[in-house]
Protein backbone atom coordinates (compact mmCIF):
# COMPACT_ATOMS: atom_id res chain seq x y z
CA UNK A 1 0.00 0.00 0.00
CA UNK A 2 1.32 3.26 -0.98
CA UNK A 3 -0.19 6.91 0.01
CA UNK A 4 -1.56 7.58 -3.65
CA UNK A 5 -4.38 4.22 -3.56
CA UNK A 6 -5.49 5.54 0.61
CA UNK A 7 -9.00 6.76 0.40
CA UNK A 8 -10.23 9.87 1.11
CA UNK A 9 -12.24 10.77 4.43
CA UNK A 10 -11.80 7.93 6.42
CA UNK A 11 -14.38 6.90 8.92
CA UNK A 12 -10.87 6.41 11.57
CA UNK A 13 -10.46 9.90 11.67
CA UNK A 14 -13.76 11.24 11.80
CA UNK A 15 -13.65 12.69 15.21
CA UNK A 16 -10.25 13.54 15.19
CA UNK A 17 -9.03 17.07 14.99
CA UNK A 18 -9.71 18.98 11.86
CA UNK A 19 -5.87 19.27 11.76
CA UNK A 20 -4.91 15.90 11.51
CA UNK A 21 -7.96 15.21 8.87
CA UNK A 22 -6.36 17.90 6.62
CA UNK A 23 -3.01 16.28 7.48
CA UNK A 24 -3.90 13.08 6.29
CA UNK A 25 -5.73 14.95 3.01
CA UNK A 26 -2.22 16.16 2.27
CA UNK A 27 -0.57 12.81 2.72
CA UNK A 28 -2.56 10.93 0.99
CA UNK A 29 -2.14 13.27 -2.18
CA UNK A 30 1.26 14.70 -1.98
CA UNK A 31 3.12 11.99 0.38
CA UNK A 32 4.54 15.04 2.86
CA UNK A 33 6.43 13.41 5.64
CA UNK A 34 5.30 16.63 7.87
CA UNK A 35 1.47 15.53 6.94
CA UNK A 36 2.64 12.04 8.57
CA UNK A 37 4.03 13.14 11.54
CA UNK A 38 0.93 15.42 12.12
CA UNK A 39 -1.46 11.93 11.41
CA UNK A 40 0.45 9.47 13.77
CA UNK A 41 0.97 12.18 16.39
CA UNK A 42 -2.57 13.32 16.69
CA UNK A 43 -3.71 8.98 16.78
CA UNK A 44 -0.63 8.48 20.14
CA UNK A 45 -2.07 11.36 21.66
CA UNK A 46 -5.92 9.88 20.82
CA UNK A 47 -4.82 6.30 21.98
CA UNK A 48 -2.68 7.68 25.45
CA UNK A 49 -4.09 6.21 28.57
CA UNK A 50 -5.54 9.49 30.31
CA UNK A 51 -5.60 7.66 33.67
CA UNK A 52 -1.64 7.01 34.06
CA UNK A 53 -0.82 10.81 33.26
CA UNK A 54 -3.74 13.02 33.96
CA UNK A 55 -2.37 15.40 31.75
CA UNK A 56 -3.37 14.97 28.05
CA UNK A 57 -2.30 18.22 26.59
CA UNK A 58 1.76 17.59 27.22
CA UNK A 59 3.84 18.00 24.34
CA UNK A 60 4.72 14.97 22.55
CA UNK A 61 8.44 14.60 21.24
CA UNK A 62 10.36 12.33 18.98
CA UNK A 63 12.18 10.74 22.00
CA UNK A 64 9.51 10.45 24.33
CA UNK A 65 8.90 6.03 25.31
CA UNK A 66 5.34 5.41 24.48
CA UNK A 67 5.39 3.07 27.24
CA UNK A 68 7.66 4.82 29.78
CA UNK A 69 6.85 8.65 29.30
CA UNK A 70 3.39 8.66 27.69
CA UNK A 71 1.99 5.78 29.80
CA UNK A 72 1.11 3.46 27.30
CA UNK A 73 -0.06 -0.70 28.40
CA UNK A 74 0.74 -3.06 26.08
CA UNK A 75 -3.44 -2.85 24.69
CA UNK A 76 -2.80 0.67 24.08
CA UNK A 77 0.15 -0.28 21.70
CA UNK A 78 -1.89 -3.42 20.23
CA UNK A 79 -4.51 -0.72 19.36
CA UNK A 80 -2.47 1.96 18.07
CA UNK A 81 -1.21 -0.65 15.76
CA UNK A 82 -4.41 -1.52 14.93
CA UNK A 83 -5.63 1.80 14.24
CA UNK A 84 -2.38 2.30 11.58
CA UNK A 85 -3.20 -1.07 10.11
CA UNK A 86 -6.60 -0.45 9.64
CA UNK A 87 -6.06 3.12 8.47
CA UNK A 88 -3.05 2.71 6.07
CA UNK A 89 -4.13 -0.84 5.02
CA UNK A 90 -0.98 -2.23 5.83
CA UNK A 91 -0.30 -5.23 7.96
CA UNK A 92 2.84 -5.28 10.73
CA UNK A 93 3.47 -7.99 12.43
CA UNK A 94 4.70 -8.61 15.95
CA UNK A 95 8.30 -8.73 15.54
CA UNK A 96 8.06 -5.47 13.70
CA UNK A 97 5.99 -4.10 16.78
CA UNK A 98 8.86 -5.29 19.57
CA UNK A 99 11.31 -2.55 17.29
CA UNK A 100 8.66 0.62 18.44
CA UNK A 101 9.63 2.27 21.26
CA UNK A 102 9.67 6.02 20.78
CA UNK A 103 7.30 7.95 19.08
CA UNK A 104 10.26 9.01 16.33
CA UNK A 105 10.27 5.16 16.15
CA UNK A 106 6.82 5.05 15.23
CA UNK A 107 6.91 8.07 13.18
CA UNK A 108 9.51 6.23 10.79
CA UNK A 109 8.54 2.68 11.03
CA UNK A 110 4.93 4.08 10.06
CA UNK A 111 6.55 6.11 6.90
CA UNK A 112 8.72 3.37 6.27
CA UNK A 113 5.60 0.56 5.74
CA UNK A 114 3.49 3.04 3.96
CA UNK A 115 6.66 3.05 0.98
CA UNK A 116 7.97 -0.34 1.54
CA UNK A 117 5.52 -1.47 -0.78
CA UNK A 118 5.48 1.56 -3.44
CA UNK A 119 3.90 -0.23 -6.82
CA UNK A 120 7.80 0.01 -9.19
CA UNK A 121 5.99 1.97 -12.08
CA UNK B 1 -34.24 -19.12 58.93
CA UNK B 2 -31.35 -20.02 56.48
CA UNK B 3 -30.43 -23.41 56.53
CA UNK B 4 -26.95 -22.55 55.78
CA UNK B 5 -24.40 -23.11 58.88
CA UNK B 6 -22.95 -19.61 60.18
CA UNK B 7 -26.04 -18.04 60.27
CA UNK B 8 -24.95 -15.20 57.50
CA UNK B 9 -27.67 -13.38 56.21
CA UNK B 10 -27.15 -11.48 53.06
CA UNK B 11 -28.71 -7.71 52.54
CA UNK B 12 -29.00 -5.76 49.41
CA UNK B 13 -27.41 -2.17 50.49
CA UNK B 14 -27.05 -0.58 47.45
CA UNK B 15 -28.93 -0.36 43.79
CA UNK B 16 -28.14 0.98 40.51
CA UNK B 17 -30.51 1.48 37.70
CA UNK B 18 -30.27 2.03 34.08
CA UNK B 19 -33.53 0.68 32.65
CA UNK B 20 -36.09 1.65 29.95
CA UNK B 21 -38.15 3.04 33.27
CA UNK B 22 -34.97 5.19 34.61
CA UNK B 23 -31.70 6.14 34.95
CA UNK B 24 -32.07 6.71 38.74
CA UNK B 25 -34.02 5.33 41.56
CA UNK B 26 -36.47 8.39 42.04
CA UNK B 27 -37.31 8.01 38.24
CA UNK B 28 -37.52 4.18 38.65
CA UNK B 29 -39.47 4.28 41.97
CA UNK B 30 -41.76 7.15 40.01
CA UNK B 31 -42.65 4.54 36.71
CA UNK B 32 -43.04 1.81 38.90
CA UNK B 33 -45.69 3.65 41.34
CA UNK B 34 -47.72 5.23 38.40
CA UNK B 35 -47.65 2.01 36.57
CA UNK B 36 -45.78 4.20 33.58
CA UNK B 37 -44.05 2.12 30.87
CA UNK B 38 -40.42 2.92 29.53
CA UNK B 39 -41.27 1.56 25.88
CA UNK B 40 -40.57 3.62 22.90
CA UNK B 41 -40.65 3.14 18.65
CA UNK B 42 -37.95 1.95 17.75
CA UNK B 43 -37.12 0.42 13.79
CA UNK B 44 -34.18 -1.63 13.49
CA UNK B 45 -31.60 -1.80 10.16
CA UNK B 46 -33.66 1.04 8.52
CA UNK B 47 -36.47 -1.45 7.22
CA UNK B 48 -39.58 -0.44 8.49
CA UNK B 49 -41.23 -4.11 7.17
CA UNK B 50 -39.71 -6.04 10.16
CA UNK B 51 -42.69 -6.54 12.76
CA UNK B 52 -40.94 -4.99 16.03
CA UNK B 53 -42.27 -1.82 16.56
CA UNK B 54 -41.34 -0.73 20.40
CA UNK B 55 -39.12 -1.94 23.11
CA UNK B 56 -37.64 -1.16 26.26
CA UNK B 57 -35.39 1.61 25.08
CA UNK B 58 -32.44 2.92 27.14
CA UNK B 59 -32.55 7.01 27.27
CA UNK B 60 -29.59 9.28 27.69
CA UNK B 61 -26.92 6.44 26.13
CA UNK B 62 -25.86 6.84 22.42
CA UNK B 63 -24.29 3.12 21.79
CA UNK B 64 -25.43 2.22 18.35
CA UNK B 65 -21.93 2.77 16.66
CA UNK B 66 -19.31 -0.41 16.54
CA UNK B 67 -16.65 2.12 17.51
CA UNK B 68 -16.66 2.97 21.21
CA UNK B 69 -15.23 6.15 20.31
CA UNK B 70 -18.52 7.51 19.45
CA UNK B 71 -20.85 6.16 22.23
CA UNK B 72 -22.03 9.06 24.43
CA UNK B 73 -23.03 8.61 27.88
CA UNK B 74 -24.05 11.15 30.68
CA UNK B 75 -21.80 13.01 31.85
CA UNK B 76 -21.55 12.49 35.66
CA UNK B 77 -19.96 8.72 35.07
CA UNK B 78 -16.55 9.23 34.54
CA UNK B 79 -15.78 6.23 32.35
CA UNK B 80 -11.59 6.58 30.93
CA UNK B 81 -10.96 5.71 27.70
CA UNK B 82 -8.22 2.75 28.87
CA UNK B 83 -11.49 0.86 30.17
CA UNK B 84 -14.06 2.13 27.41
CA UNK B 85 -12.08 0.64 24.69
CA UNK B 86 -12.15 -3.06 26.09
CA UNK B 87 -16.25 -2.54 26.51
CA UNK B 88 -19.49 -3.23 24.79
CA UNK B 89 -22.17 -1.18 24.72
CA UNK B 90 -24.24 -3.02 28.00
CA UNK B 91 -20.82 -2.50 29.58
CA UNK B 92 -21.09 0.94 29.51
CA UNK B 93 -24.59 1.00 30.91
CA UNK B 94 -23.27 -1.47 33.43
CA UNK B 95 -20.56 0.60 34.34
CA UNK B 96 -22.93 3.60 35.31
CA UNK B 97 -25.51 1.29 37.26
CA UNK B 98 -22.01 -0.35 38.92
CA UNK B 99 -21.10 3.48 39.78
CA UNK B 100 -24.89 4.44 40.76
CA UNK B 101 -25.55 1.30 43.01
CA UNK B 102 -21.72 2.42 45.18
CA UNK B 103 -22.63 5.40 45.48
CA UNK B 104 -26.10 4.67 47.17
CA UNK B 105 -24.50 2.18 49.33
CA UNK B 106 -22.36 4.73 50.77
CA UNK B 107 -19.30 3.41 49.06
CA UNK B 108 -16.89 4.61 47.03
CA UNK B 109 -14.60 2.45 44.34
CA UNK B 110 -11.64 2.24 46.58
CA UNK B 111 -13.59 0.79 49.04
CA UNK B 112 -14.19 -2.21 46.75
CA UNK B 113 -10.30 -2.05 44.96
CA UNK B 114 -8.04 -4.22 46.04
CA UNK B 115 -10.64 -5.75 48.75
CA UNK B 116 -9.83 -9.69 49.01
CA UNK B 117 -13.05 -10.08 50.31
CA UNK B 118 -15.34 -8.15 47.64
CA UNK B 119 -16.02 -10.27 44.68
CA UNK B 120 -18.26 -9.04 41.06
CA UNK B 121 -20.47 -11.71 39.56
CA UNK B 122 -21.92 -10.29 36.25
CA UNK B 123 -24.79 -11.74 33.49
CA UNK B 124 -24.83 -10.84 29.99
CA UNK B 125 -24.92 -12.79 26.91
CA UNK B 126 -21.73 -10.80 25.06
CA UNK B 127 -22.40 -8.64 22.70
CA UNK B 128 -23.76 -10.13 19.43
CA UNK B 129 -23.45 -6.65 17.81
CA UNK B 130 -19.35 -6.02 18.55
CA UNK B 131 -19.15 -9.86 17.58
CA UNK B 132 -20.97 -9.49 14.34
CA UNK B 133 -18.79 -6.36 13.20
CA UNK B 134 -15.66 -8.20 14.37
CA UNK B 135 -15.96 -10.96 12.53
CA UNK B 136 -16.79 -9.14 9.32
CA UNK B 137 -14.33 -7.02 9.43
CA UNK B 138 -12.09 -10.84 9.61
CA UNK B 139 -13.84 -12.01 6.81
CA UNK B 140 -12.92 -8.99 4.85
CA UNK B 141 -8.90 -8.93 5.16
CA UNK B 142 -9.20 -12.54 4.94
CA UNK B 143 -7.96 -12.33 8.83
CA UNK B 144 -4.73 -10.09 8.64
CA UNK B 145 -6.29 -7.59 11.23
CA UNK B 146 -8.43 -7.11 13.59
CA UNK B 147 -9.39 -5.02 16.54
CA UNK B 148 -7.48 -6.32 19.79
CA UNK B 149 -9.68 -5.31 22.02
CA UNK B 150 -12.47 -7.62 19.61
CA UNK B 151 -12.44 -10.57 22.32
CA UNK B 152 -12.95 -9.00 25.91
CA UNK B 153 -15.60 -6.58 24.32
CA UNK B 154 -18.22 -9.02 22.73
CA UNK B 155 -17.92 -12.66 24.22
CA UNK B 156 -19.75 -13.19 26.83
CA UNK B 157 -18.11 -12.41 30.09
CA UNK B 158 -17.33 -8.85 28.58
CA UNK B 159 -19.09 -7.76 31.80
CA UNK B 160 -16.93 -9.64 34.41
CA UNK B 161 -13.76 -9.06 32.30
CA UNK B 162 -13.83 -4.83 32.16
CA UNK B 163 -15.42 -4.31 35.50
CA UNK B 164 -12.80 -6.08 37.29
CA UNK B 165 -10.39 -4.61 35.84
CA UNK B 166 -11.66 -1.44 35.97
CA UNK B 167 -12.75 -1.46 40.03
CA UNK B 168 -9.65 -3.56 40.74
CA UNK B 169 -12.04 -6.75 42.20
CA UNK B 170 -10.05 -9.50 43.77
CA UNK B 171 -12.20 -11.77 45.71
CA UNK B 172 -13.63 -13.60 43.06
CA UNK B 173 -15.25 -12.79 39.60
CA UNK B 174 -17.11 -14.76 37.34
CA UNK B 175 -20.13 -14.27 34.87
CA UNK B 176 -23.55 -16.41 34.49
CA UNK B 177 -24.80 -17.24 30.98
CA UNK B 178 -28.54 -19.11 31.65
CA UNK B 179 -29.94 -16.83 29.29
CA UNK B 180 -33.17 -14.60 30.66
CA UNK B 181 -32.35 -16.56 34.26
CA UNK B 182 -28.42 -15.40 33.95
CA UNK B 183 -28.76 -12.25 36.70
CA UNK B 184 -30.92 -14.41 39.33
CA UNK B 185 -28.78 -17.03 39.27
CA UNK B 186 -26.14 -14.65 39.73
CA UNK B 187 -27.63 -13.19 42.68
CA UNK B 188 -28.11 -16.76 43.92
CA UNK B 189 -24.61 -17.87 43.98
CA UNK B 190 -23.68 -14.87 45.24
CA UNK B 191 -25.64 -15.28 48.27
CA UNK B 192 -24.42 -18.29 48.69
CA UNK B 193 -20.45 -17.18 48.81
CA UNK B 194 -21.49 -14.57 51.28
CA UNK B 195 -23.71 -17.14 53.51
CA UNK B 196 -20.47 -19.68 53.22
CA UNK B 197 -18.36 -16.69 54.17
CA UNK B 198 -16.12 -17.02 51.52
CA UNK B 199 -17.12 -13.58 50.72
CA UNK B 200 -18.34 -9.99 52.44
CA UNK B 201 -19.72 -8.59 49.64
CA UNK B 202 -20.34 -9.32 46.41
CA UNK B 203 -21.47 -6.97 43.43
CA UNK B 204 -24.22 -8.31 41.12
CA UNK B 205 -24.38 -7.12 37.68
CA UNK B 206 -26.70 -7.78 34.72
CA UNK B 207 -26.84 -6.00 31.80
CA UNK B 208 -27.78 -6.22 28.30
CA UNK B 209 -27.90 -4.28 24.99
CA UNK B 210 -31.07 -3.55 22.84
CA UNK B 211 -29.88 -3.81 18.86
CA UNK B 212 -30.98 -5.68 16.15
CA UNK B 213 -28.00 -8.23 16.35
CA UNK B 214 -29.50 -9.22 20.16
CA UNK B 215 -33.02 -9.09 19.98
CA UNK B 216 -34.33 -9.67 15.75
CA UNK B 217 -33.21 -13.47 16.24
CA UNK B 218 -36.13 -13.66 18.49
CA UNK B 219 -37.89 -12.10 16.20
CA UNK B 220 -36.85 -14.76 14.05
CA UNK B 221 -37.91 -17.53 16.67
CA UNK B 222 -41.44 -15.62 16.55
CA UNK B 223 -41.51 -14.99 20.41
CA UNK B 224 -41.90 -11.09 20.20
CA UNK B 225 -45.05 -9.09 19.97
CA UNK B 226 -45.60 -7.54 16.82
CA UNK B 227 -47.64 -4.79 18.28
CA UNK B 228 -47.24 -0.89 17.71
CA UNK B 229 -49.06 0.20 21.05
CA UNK B 230 -47.12 -0.25 23.63
CA UNK B 231 -49.59 -0.90 25.96
CA UNK B 232 -50.20 -3.93 23.80
CA UNK B 233 -47.34 -4.99 23.11
CA UNK B 234 -46.14 -5.68 26.45
CA UNK B 235 -49.49 -6.98 28.74
CA UNK B 236 -48.08 -10.41 30.84
CA UNK B 237 -50.97 -12.58 31.78
CA UNK B 238 -53.57 -10.67 29.31
CA UNK B 239 -55.51 -12.86 27.22
CA UNK B 240 -54.85 -11.10 24.23
CA UNK B 241 -50.57 -11.52 24.75
CA UNK B 242 -48.90 -12.30 21.61
CA UNK B 243 -45.25 -11.90 22.53
CA UNK B 244 -42.73 -10.42 24.30
CA UNK B 245 -41.16 -6.57 24.10
CA UNK B 246 -37.03 -6.39 24.09
CA UNK B 247 -35.81 -3.99 26.74
CA UNK B 248 -31.91 -2.85 27.56
CA UNK B 249 -29.88 -1.78 30.25
CA UNK B 250 -27.97 -2.34 33.82
CA UNK B 251 -29.04 -3.09 36.88
CA UNK B 252 -26.83 -3.39 39.72
CA UNK B 253 -26.95 -4.59 43.09
CA UNK B 254 -24.56 -4.71 46.45
CA UNK B 255 -24.95 -7.62 48.65
CA UNK B 256 -22.96 -7.39 51.97
CA UNK B 257 -22.93 -9.71 54.93
CA UNK B 258 -25.06 -8.14 57.82
CA UNK B 259 -22.55 -7.71 59.85
CA UNK B 260 -20.07 -6.02 57.33
CA UNK B 261 -23.16 -3.83 56.49
CA UNK B 262 -23.92 -2.96 60.32
CA UNK B 263 -20.53 -2.19 60.95
CA UNK B 264 -20.15 0.86 58.18
CA UNK B 265 -23.90 1.77 58.99
CA UNK B 266 -25.00 0.76 55.07
CA UNK B 267 -28.18 1.70 54.09
CA UNK B 268 -30.47 -1.84 53.99
CA UNK B 269 -33.29 -2.33 51.16
CA UNK B 270 -34.28 -6.11 51.74
CA UNK B 271 -32.94 -9.26 53.10
CA UNK B 272 -32.02 -11.99 50.38
CA UNK B 273 -33.31 -14.71 52.76
CA UNK B 274 -33.00 -17.64 50.17
CA UNK B 275 -33.17 -18.99 46.74
CA UNK B 276 -33.62 -22.01 44.81
CA UNK B 277 -33.55 -23.22 41.41
CA UNK B 278 -34.81 -26.32 39.09
CA UNK B 279 -34.73 -27.34 35.72
CA UNK B 280 -37.08 -28.22 33.03
CA UNK B 281 -35.95 -31.02 31.35
CA UNK B 282 -38.10 -30.27 29.05
CA UNK B 283 -37.55 -28.37 25.57
CA UNK B 284 -34.84 -25.55 24.01
CA UNK B 285 -36.63 -22.62 24.38
CA UNK B 286 -40.13 -23.27 25.66
CA UNK B 287 -41.40 -23.35 29.49
CA UNK B 288 -42.24 -27.14 30.31
CA UNK B 289 -46.17 -26.43 30.10
CA UNK B 290 -47.37 -27.29 33.76
CA UNK B 291 -44.24 -25.05 34.69
CA UNK B 292 -42.71 -27.94 36.55
CA UNK B 293 -39.46 -27.00 37.14
CA UNK B 294 -40.32 -23.10 38.20
CA UNK B 295 -42.84 -25.28 40.59
CA UNK B 296 -39.53 -27.18 42.21
CA UNK B 297 -37.66 -23.93 42.27
CA UNK B 298 -39.88 -21.66 43.86
CA UNK B 299 -40.42 -24.62 46.55
CA UNK B 300 -36.49 -24.97 47.10
CA UNK B 301 -36.27 -21.15 47.26
CA UNK B 302 -39.21 -21.27 49.94
CA UNK B 303 -37.11 -24.05 51.75
CA UNK B 304 -34.25 -22.00 51.52
CA UNK B 305 -35.68 -19.10 53.01
CA UNK B 306 -37.78 -21.09 55.59
CA UNK B 307 -41.26 -19.41 54.42
CA UNK B 308 -44.37 -20.96 53.95
CA UNK B 309 -46.49 -19.97 50.24
CA UNK B 310 -48.64 -17.96 52.63
CA UNK B 311 -45.89 -15.88 53.94
CA UNK B 312 -45.42 -14.43 50.68
CA UNK B 313 -47.27 -11.29 49.85
CA UNK B 314 -45.82 -10.41 46.49
CA UNK B 315 -44.52 -12.56 43.71
CA UNK B 316 -42.45 -10.81 40.81
CA UNK B 317 -43.15 -13.01 37.90
CA UNK B 318 -41.18 -13.88 35.35
CA UNK B 319 -44.39 -13.21 33.14
CA UNK B 320 -42.91 -12.15 29.90
CA UNK B 321 -45.95 -11.44 27.55
CA UNK B 322 -45.71 -14.95 25.58
CA UNK B 323 -49.19 -17.32 25.59
CA UNK B 324 -46.76 -19.91 26.51
CA UNK B 325 -44.86 -18.66 28.93
CA UNK B 326 -47.19 -16.58 30.99
CA UNK B 327 -49.60 -19.76 31.10
CA UNK B 328 -47.15 -22.20 32.33
CA UNK B 329 -45.87 -19.60 35.08
CA UNK B 330 -49.82 -19.71 36.36
CA UNK B 331 -50.03 -22.89 36.16
CA UNK B 332 -46.70 -23.33 38.60
CA UNK B 333 -47.93 -20.73 40.85
CA UNK B 334 -51.79 -21.51 40.86
CA UNK B 335 -50.53 -25.46 41.86
CA UNK B 336 -47.68 -23.70 44.73
CA UNK B 337 -50.39 -21.09 46.55
CA UNK B 338 -53.53 -22.09 45.67
CA UNK B 339 -53.27 -25.52 46.91
CA UNK B 340 -52.96 -23.63 50.48
CA UNK B 341 -55.09 -21.37 49.99
CA UNK B 342 -52.52 -18.30 49.68
CA UNK B 343 -53.34 -15.41 47.54
CA UNK B 344 -50.25 -12.97 47.23
CA UNK B 345 -50.52 -9.86 45.07
CA UNK B 346 -48.73 -11.19 41.33
CA UNK B 347 -47.56 -8.64 38.88
CA UNK B 348 -44.72 -8.96 36.34
CA UNK B 349 -42.89 -5.64 35.62
CA UNK B 350 -42.32 -6.40 31.99
CA UNK B 351 -45.46 -4.90 30.91
CA UNK B 352 -43.34 -1.92 32.01
CA UNK B 353 -39.89 -2.62 31.13
CA UNK B 354 -40.45 -4.75 28.28
CA UNK B 355 -38.03 -8.54 28.96
CA UNK B 356 -34.35 -7.37 29.34
CA UNK B 357 -33.00 -10.76 28.88
CA UNK B 358 -29.92 -11.88 30.75
CA UNK B 359 -30.59 -8.47 32.94
CA UNK B 360 -34.49 -9.38 33.56
CA UNK B 361 -33.81 -11.41 37.45
CA UNK B 362 -31.19 -8.47 38.91
CA UNK B 363 -33.91 -5.82 37.10
CA UNK B 364 -36.83 -7.47 39.06
CA UNK B 365 -34.91 -8.36 42.61
CA UNK B 366 -33.81 -4.51 42.24
CA UNK B 367 -37.27 -3.35 41.92
CA UNK B 368 -38.79 -5.56 44.81
CA UNK B 369 -36.11 -4.01 46.86
CA UNK B 370 -37.28 -0.61 46.14
CA UNK B 371 -40.86 -1.80 46.53
CA UNK B 372 -40.47 -2.80 49.92
CA UNK B 373 -38.28 0.00 51.29
CA UNK B 374 -40.33 2.57 49.78
CA UNK B 375 -43.67 0.67 50.96
CA UNK B 376 -46.13 0.14 47.24
CA UNK B 377 -46.23 -2.87 45.44
CA UNK B 378 -46.08 -2.71 41.61
CA UNK B 379 -49.20 -3.77 39.49
CA UNK B 380 -50.46 -4.93 36.34
CA UNK B 381 -51.10 -1.45 34.08
CA UNK B 382 -51.39 -3.21 30.98
CA UNK B 383 -53.57 -5.59 31.95
CA UNK B 384 -57.23 -5.37 30.63
CA UNK B 385 -58.93 -9.30 29.84
CA UNK B 386 -56.86 -11.46 32.34
CA UNK B 387 -56.58 -14.94 30.93
CA UNK B 388 -59.02 -16.88 32.08
CA UNK B 389 -56.51 -18.98 33.29
CA UNK B 390 -55.22 -16.94 35.74
CA UNK B 391 -58.96 -16.43 37.08
CA UNK B 392 -57.71 -17.96 40.64
CA UNK B 393 -54.86 -15.14 41.02
CA UNK B 394 -54.30 -11.60 42.60
CA UNK B 395 -53.18 -9.76 39.79
CA UNK B 396 -53.70 -6.00 40.83
CA UNK B 397 -53.72 -3.55 37.76
CA UNK B 398 -53.26 -0.21 39.95
CA UNK B 399 -50.09 -0.15 42.60
CA UNK B 400 -50.78 -1.28 45.55
CA UNK B 401 -49.74 1.47 48.30
CA UNK B 402 -48.34 -0.66 50.84
CA UNK B 403 -45.24 -2.63 50.47
CA UNK B 404 -44.63 -6.06 50.60
CA UNK B 405 -42.93 -7.97 53.28
CA UNK B 406 -41.71 -10.86 51.90
CA UNK B 407 -41.62 -11.37 47.97
CA UNK B 408 -40.77 -14.16 45.71
CA UNK B 409 -39.15 -13.09 42.23
CA UNK B 410 -39.14 -16.03 39.43
CA UNK B 411 -36.97 -15.84 36.08
CA UNK B 412 -37.08 -18.53 33.32
CA UNK B 413 -34.53 -19.36 31.16
CA UNK B 414 -34.04 -21.22 28.00
CA UNK B 415 -33.02 -24.35 28.08
CA UNK B 416 -35.84 -24.56 31.51
CA UNK B 417 -33.38 -23.14 34.00
CA UNK B 418 -36.13 -21.44 36.38
CA UNK B 419 -34.15 -19.85 39.29
CA UNK B 420 -36.17 -17.76 42.09
CA UNK B 421 -35.49 -15.80 45.14
CA UNK B 422 -37.22 -14.88 47.96
CA UNK B 423 -36.58 -11.46 50.04
CA UNK B 424 -37.43 -9.99 53.08
CA UNK B 425 -37.85 -6.98 54.44
CA UNK B 426 -35.06 -6.27 57.73
CA UNK B 427 -36.98 -5.16 60.62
Amino acid sequence: MSFETLPASPSQLARYPVEARDAYERFRTTGDAEALRIVVLAAVRDFMPKRNLGATNIEIKDEMKLMEDLGYDSLAVAETVFFFEDLFKVRIENTELMSVRTIGELRSFVSRKLTENKPSA
Amino acid sequence: MSSIPGGRRVLITGLGFITPIGNDRATVSAHLRGGKHGLAPVEFLGNPLIPVKVAGTVKDFSVDSANCRDWTWPARYDLPRETLRGMAPHGVYAFCALSQALEDAGLKPQDIANDDQTGLFCASAGSAMLMYHNLALMHSVKGERGNPMGVVASIAGTLNFNLAAHFHITGAVCGFVSACASASHAIGYASDEIRLGRLKRVVVVGAEELNAETLLPFAAMRALSPQSDPVKASRPFDAGRDGFVGAGGSVVMILEEASLAASRGAPVYAEVAGWGQAADGHSVAMSHPAGAGLQRAMNRALADAGVQPKDIDYVNAHGTSTPVGDRAETIALKSLFNAVGARPAISSTKGLTGHPLSLAGAMEAAFCALAMKEGFTPGNPHLVTPDEACAELLLPRETLPTGPATVLNNSSGFGGSNVCHVLKTVG
